[in-house]
């Protein structure tokens, strides 16, 4: 059985790189905005809009369903980060001990059918239908 | 203790970073060259021999192109977008082994990050944020098709995200660990996860082409419909960046493919668990292109779903699935059943769904090829 142990020094690696990679992109920014040709024109400037003049603002109501699949998608989300842990400790050494390993099986299955439970009410109510 | 090593850590990540650039550039060439063979064409062939400077020539021409913003668009957050589509998807690649590694403290490994036991949790994490570069550069461009690009594209990322997730539950069960190293040690003695976990491997491949936004899921960015989708706006190096960011993607979800189902660098006969460093490079590396090569002549020989098929299919046919799936695992590992009845559970569970949509639907003829 082995302590759960936290060691920061793992994660170095990806802080330097993510430094390295902050470098790169504001770099790229900053050198294609020095190389390049600059030549303002009203016309260039314009949205695109297949060659005609953009008529009013883009930034619209749009339909609610994208809404609805966000929200839809933080209930499915926020389940499945309860699962990875789950899935990682329960038949680990070190884990779920081996009494408590059939009342969790059993748990985490009534935790999937409430899922499953949710998601039949979605679908009757019409969350998945798009048009 | 694990010990942080400066000098090799960086020349690592030095060396990976430039491969990475190298290759997606690279792939972009190859993905002409395909693409030009399947319409009969010849392909790019000026630049270099066989118009393999094609690559070079571009890159340049991207950093030399006027640089501009439209007048209407949010300049700062314009700007970022491109920032936050490359960072996330270079980032992601981490923690994936591209070769044999171990935990131990050794200075030169295959890997930038060696022994983050977090290795898919972290992956998952980062590439899911690339949905910010997408939403935020469609909203900020002020464009129409922009807008609709990045709405669409938003939707489906992160509909996909979830069966992604659900279908490595299953190999996690059979594993006991999300360590990418550890995964592909347990497939060595096991047998690879494709065995157990096959319907997992296509709910996984399927969602994984959708969050690279490759065709047939391609919706952000159709071209006959919404120009150019989130990215019509976009110019010069700004462009490039949402295009490496995207074939950086690619090449993530072609080793994660590998590593998870197809046992990494593992090979009988040719790469076991002893073999030399070398042979275990050489296979994955030979995996990973093929799988990057099937990405690609799916992208030519597939038409495009429709967007209500699209989210059709992820919550109304994959997520079922998914649960499926991870329902028989848990059965099989908690009643220490054999794994390998997973096989044909899973293949049982795939044609019973596929079942219904053989059926004559309202008493209608199914279509059928004409002759």
């Amino acid at each position: 059985m082995t302590e759960p142990t936290f060691d920061l020094s793992l994660y170095y690696p990806i802080f330097l790189y993510l430094l390295i990679l902050l470098g790169f992109a504001t770099t790229v920014m900053i050198l294609i905005h020095v190389v390049g040709p600059r030549k303002k024109t009203p016309v260039k400037q314009m949205p695109y809009e297949s060659g005609m003049d953009p008529v009013g603002d883009a930034r619209q109501r749009f339909d609610v369903k994208f809404y609805l699949i966000a929200i839809m998608f933080l209930v499915f989300d926020v389940e499945l980060l309860f699962l990875y842990p789950w899935a990682v400790a329960a038949y680990q050494e070190g884990g779920v001990p081996e009494v408590l390993r059939r009342p969790v099986f059993w748990g985490v299955l009534v935790f999937i059918v409430m899922l499953l439970v949710a998601y039949i009410y979605d679908w009757r109510k019409g969350v998945f239908k798009w048009r | 203790m694990h010990e942080f090593h400066f000098w090799p850590t960086l020349i690592t990540i030095v060396v990976i970073f430039c491969a990475l650039q190298a290759t997606a550039g690279f792939l972009v060439y190859v993905e002409r060259k395909i693409c030009a063979y399947m319409q009969n064409r010849i392909g790019p062939n000026r630049v270099g021999p066989y118009g393999l400077l094609q690559v070079l020539a571009d890159g340049l021409k991207f950093i030399l192109k006027e640089e501009f913003v439209p007048k209407t668009a949010d300049k700062g957050i314009f700007l970022l977008a491109p920032c936050i589509a490359i960072t996330t998807a270079m980032l992601s690649f981490a923690v994936v082994p591209f070769g044999a590694t171990d935990n131990d403290a050794q200075a030169y490994q295959f890997v930038i990050a060696p022994g983050l036991d977090i290795g898919i949790l972290f992956i998952f994490a980062i590439s899911s944020l690339a949905v910010y570069a997408i939403i935020l550069g469609g909203w900020a461009s002020n464009n129409k098709y922009s807008m609709l690009g990045g709405l669409r594209s938003s939707a489906q990322i992160i509909s996909y995200e979830i069966p992604l997730g659900l279908s490595i539950l299953g190999v996690v069960l059979l594993t006991g660990s999300l360590n990418l190293e550890d995964i592909t040690w347990r497939q060595t003695s096991a047998g690879w996860n494709i065995f157990f976990q096959p319907l997992a491997f296509l709910l996984f491949m399927t969602s994984a082409f959708a969050e690279c936004n490759r065709l047939p899921f391609d919706l952000p960015e159709s071209e006959q419909e919404l120009v150019g989708g989130y990215h019509t706006e976009y110019n010069a190096f700004k462009l490039a960046m949402f295009l490496l960011g995207e074939y950086v993607h690619m090449i993530t979800t072609s080793f994660l493919m590998v590593i998870l189902f197809f046992g990494g660098w593992h090979f009988p006969f040719i790469a076991g668990p002893d073999a030399h460093w070398i042979w275990k490079l050489i296979v994955i590396a030979g995996k990973v292109t093929f799988f990057i090569l099937l990405y690609m002549l799916v992208r030519w020989t597939l038409p495009r779903f429709r967007f209500d098929q699209l989210m059709g299919l992820a919550w109304k046919v994959l997520i079922p699935l998914a649960l499926a799936n991870v329902i028989a695992v848990m059965f099989v590992v908690e009643f220490r059943i054999s794994p390998w009845v997973l096989l044909p559970v899973s293949i049982g569970i795939l044609v019973g769904a596929a079942a219904p949509a053989l059926r004559p639907m309202n008493g209608a003829e199914p279509i059928r090829a004409e002759q």
